[in-house]
């Protein structure tokens, strides 16, 4: 499935909260570092992970790099919820046709 | 009619549905397995709690294997549901679909379908997001059993699993 990308990159609470922080503004690592008690190296690679799955960006500004959340990297997770949200109206007006041709 | 479906503060899609039919007959239709195949997918069911078994779905759905985690026949039905998207990722992302049946005054059957736990893997922002984003989603505000209303208006409040 397409979001199962996203909702792995998500599924780390640590990675979550990285994202909710950087939802909130944009940070450098050791900003971004200062909420949580893992290294540094261990944030970076949260952030590597988020970034593939284009839920982070990065900008350079002289010696530092600024990261933030990209808001449209959840698309497919909204597309997925989405899917649903269509899926069970379709299916239960199917279940009333079924309902009208059952014995009894 | 079918209502739309609804996004809750505990990340549920709730679906609100009037059927004519009798508790006893919308049961045989949610755990018989013929019944259940011609309007929702193929499968094994068996209504026991603890049961395990799969829905075959198609190239868009992939396989759903379910456990049954509730069966009060004539009133409830609660399934774990897991998606392929949600086997890769583990636990974290199974969800749950739980079917509540009551009789109406005139015989029918109230039916409510609630799915949990789709968000389950995904942080308040993606409420705040979807709000910013291309495309919001409803959200409902009333809390418990109270009538469904829309509210598109209201700010999601769509809860990370901790």
């Amino acid at each position: 499935m397409i979001a199962s990308g996203v909702l792995r990159a998500l599924a780390d609470p640590t990675r979550r909260a990285v994202f909710e922080r950087l939802a909130a503004r944009e940070m450098t690592v050791s900003e971004l570092k200062a909420g949580f008690s893992v290294s540094q190296p261990a944030i970076s690679q949260h952030l590597a992970v988020l970034r593939a799955e284009g839920l982070v960006a990065e900008r350079r500004q002289g010696r530092h790099i600024y990261y933030r959340a990209e808001p449209e990297g959840l698309a497919p997770l909204v597309d997925w919820i989405d899917r649903y949200r269509s899926f069970w109206p379709e299916r239960l007006d199917r279940l009333k046709r079924v309902l009208k041709d059952m014995d009894q | 009619m079918t209502d739309a479906a609804h996004t809750d503060d505990r990340d549920a899609l709730i679906i609100d549905c009037e059927l004519d039919e009798p508790p006893e007959k919308v049961w045989r239709a949610l755990t018989v397995p013929e019944l259940l195949a011609a309007w929702l997918m193929p499968n094994d069911i068996r209504p026991q709690a603890g049961a395990r078994f799969r829905f075959a779905g198609d190239a868009a759905t992939g396989d759903i294997d379910c456990e049954v985690l509730a069966a009060d026949p004539h009133r409830l039905l609660r399934l774990r549901w897991r998606s392929p998207a949600d086997i890769r990722t583990g636990h974290d992302l199974d969800s749950e679909v739980a079917f509540e049946l009551d009789r109406t005054a005139a015989g029918g059957t109230h039916l409510r379908v609630i799915h949990s736990g789709l968000s389950r893997a995904a942080p308040r922002a993606v409420a705040r997001a979807s709000d910013r984003g291309r495309r919001p989603l409803p959200m409902r505000t009333a809390r418990g059993r109270a009538p469904i209303t829309m509210s598109h208006a209201a700010p999601p409040r769509w809860r990370a699993a901790a």
